[in-house]
């Protein structure tokens, strides 16, 4: 399975390329504690999309295993998922110790 | 370097917000500030040319659609409607107006081609049938859209396909189609943002004009001081040899589009120059390079001395070397030469030239084609200085022609190209597409003359622009060109008294010329204070009495 530092450098590479497209007062830091989504967080939808999209090309390049994102269970907990990117972080290791088990 | 941020709008009916997140903050040169029309509303974003977007004269725009969005009957077509051909050409025909219309509220304009993505050509063996096949239909409409757009000089349509492949898997993504509208993915729009910055950076002058390039294992392999020219490594039936060949070919691509090459390299050059000579398989020849250093001199200082026959700045040249070292040099020592990082294998060399991307040019004119001839002829004219006693005595024996043409369709397009290319002699540096100049040159108090310069060593085709703008009592000297090619034959002098001569006639009492400073044109600075006894400088300003004629320098002929 994936460990926690694994999936934390591939997301910090998912930040670095959504950085790409935002305007530098924008940028996402990379730290797990980074806001997302909610109240204090720097995503709109269009930038929601493209980390989704971002997050799982990335999983099945840099950890070899493909996720799924935009799926019901996923998008019916969105603000949890998320609310930062230890968050997302710790909801794509579920999602691959799931595949593991399964 | 062009620090000026270039506006560009964004038209598009699908959502282009992640290229132009791209666009904006590529770091590189040219800088452009994208602004994204709302999406969806192509049509009436071309038409309306009070849409907000257009407001504050915008540089540049890209429109890219889908063809299914644009194109009705292409739609249907989609559907497996029957559609005829000749009916979706002509929405073609119609689109291509609506673009044509919307090019004169910009500099440049870029249309990437239409395409769809692969998995919507269900039938395979049908796809290129016409009439019903799509890639069929899609191929004809993306020709009539580049034909159609011939017509209008600052519009370019830009090949998708070529994105589409260096993206790969990634080039399109279905889920940033239904959460987002966004038909492509991220590297498609990486691909574009490259060829946008790179075209118009060739449009702005930025284009790079000379390569320098090393010989031992970068144009074959091996050294040959070492193994001497018959045992190099280039040609024949080995995979390392064809890829310097292939090497050579798409350098001398280049030099057939205008792009000057020469030689900085640490050998003995007579052992260097036989090599070129005699290997059989030199797709290079001599004649192809316009200058050569060749010794175990500094090889910075011999970049230098290069860039200074060739009369080109740094910011015109790349250098080319396989060592590390050599490659290191020139970059601390001559830091706006472009040095490639160079790939170890040289069966990656020929790829490697090609992504470049620093060589566009917005057009090709005769001068672009035989430019390396026209190098080789100065070369012949400067041994010549060499003999004679005196500058004057040189310039009598050039026997120089100078033949002076108004503004016309047919030289527009290289009278463009130097008014847009042209950095040291020039006055204002003013930067205008063709419509634009042909406007401006059209208007009833302006003036624009063109000149051709020939000599006895060959004819270096059409190298200066002077205009003038007359209003009430005085004439404005607006451009003032000169390309370096020919600089330093009083050429320049020949271009005012063409000015004066008219500015009299037209009864004005004083031609001015207003110098405006850039990063490089000191030249244009420095030839009019040369002329301190006939022009007059108050700031910026040079003054010249009409009452007092210009001569036309003696040893050149002037042709009217």
């Amino acid at each position: 399975m994936a460990k926690h530092e694994e999936i934390t450098r591939m997301l910090f590479n998912v930040i670095d390329e959504l950085n790409e497209i935002r305007p530098a007062e924008e940028h996402l830091e990379k730290n797990l504690a980074t806001p997302l989504t909610g109240d204090s967080g720097r995503l709109d939808s269009a930038g929601l999309i493209n980390l989704i999209v971002l997050t799982e090309q990335k999983t099945a390049e840099e950890l070899g295993r493909p996720i799924l994102l935009t799926d019901d269970r996923t998008l019916s907990q969105v603000k949890e998922v998320f609310a930062t990117l230890g968050t997302l972080a710790e909801y794509i290791q579920r999602l691959l110790s799931e595949k593991r088990d399964g | 370097m062009d620090k000026q941020q270039h506006t560009c709008v964004l038209v598009s009916d699908f959502n282009l917000q992640n290229f132009s997140g791209y666009l904006t903050n590529d770091p590189e040169f040219p800088r452009i500030h994208a602004i994204t029309s709302p999406f969806g509303q192509t049509v009436s974003t071309l038409l309306r040319s009070d849409a907000p977007c257009w407001q504050n004269t915008p540089d540049v725009a890209v429109v890219w659609t889908q063809p299914q969005a644009v194109i009705a009957d292409f739609n249907a077509l989609l559907r497996y409607e029957q559609v005829r051909l000749q009916q979706v050409l002509q929405q073609v025909d119609e689109y291509s107006a609506l673009l044509v219309n919307m090019s004169e509220r910009v500099k440049y304009a870029f249309v990437p081609s239409w395409v769809l993505p692969s998995y919507r050509s269900v039938f395979g063996v049908l796809d290129m049938k016409t009439e019903i096949g799509l890639t069929n239909t899609i191929m004809r409409m993306n020709l009539r859209l580049a034909e159609n757009l011939e017509k209008a000089s600052n519009i370019y349509v830009l090949n998708t396909h070529k994105w589409i492949e260096q993206a790969g898997n990634h080039a399109f993504n279905p889920k940033l189609w239904y959460l987002g509208k966004i038909v492509f993915g991220h590297e498609v729009f990486k691909a574009a943002v490259r060829d946008i910055k790179a075209a118009l950076g060739g449009m702005l002058g930025l284009a790079r004009k000379l390569i320098i390039l090393d010989l031992d294992d970068t144009l074959w392999g091996g050294i040959v001081g070492d193994v001497g020219w018959e045992n190099l490594v280039l040609g024949g039936h080995h995979h390392l040899g064809e890829a310097y060949v292939d090497f050579q070919q798409a350098l001398k691509s280049m030099k057939n589009r205008g792009i000057l090459l020469a030689i900085a390299s640490k050998n003995e050059e007579s052992v260097a120059l036989e090599a070129i000579r005699k290997h059989p398989e030199m797709v290079l020849k001599l004649e192809d390079f316009a200058g050569w250093r060749i010794n175990w001199q500094d090889k910075a200082q011999n970049v230098a001395d290069l860039m200074a026959e060739l009369n080109l700045g740094p910011q015109s040249a790349v250098f080319i070397d396989d060592t590390p070292a050599e490659r290191a040099r020139i970059n601390e020592s001559l830091p706006e030469v472009l040095v490639p990082d160079w790939p170890e294998d040289p069966l990656l060399y020929p790829s490697a030239l090609l992504s470049l991307g620093c060589f566009e040019m917005p057009s090709l004119s005769r001068e672009d084609l035989v430019r390396t001839t026209l190098y080789l002829s100065e070369n012949k004219r400067q041994a010549l200085k060499k003999t004679v006693g005196s500058v004057e005595e040189w310039l009598s024996r050039l026997s120089l022609r100078v033949q002076v043409e108004e503004l016309h369709p047919a030289n527009m397009q290289r009278v463009a190209q130097l008014l847009n290319k042209t950095n040291q002699m020039n006055l204002s540096t003013r930067r205008l597409p063709e419509a634009e100049l042909m406007a401006w040159a059209e208007n009833k108090h302006h003036r624009l003359w063109t000149l051709r310069v020939s000599d006895k060593f060959g004819d270096a085709g059409l190298t200066g622009i002077v205009s003038l703008d007359i209003q009430d009592q005085n004439a404005q000297i607006v451009d003032f060109i000169l390309s370096c090619r020919v600089m330093g034959r009083k050429i320049e002098e020949a271009m005012l008294a063409i000015a004066i001569d008219h500015a009299r006639e037209a009864g004005v009492k004083d031609v001015y010329a207003r110098y405006i400073r850039t990063s490089k044109n000191k030249p244009c600075l420095d030839f009019f204070q040369s002329l301190a006894s006939r022009f007059q400088q108050r700031g910026d300003r040079f003054i010249h009495d009409s009452k007092t004629p210009f001569a036309v320098p003696k040893h050149i002929e002037l042709v009217q």
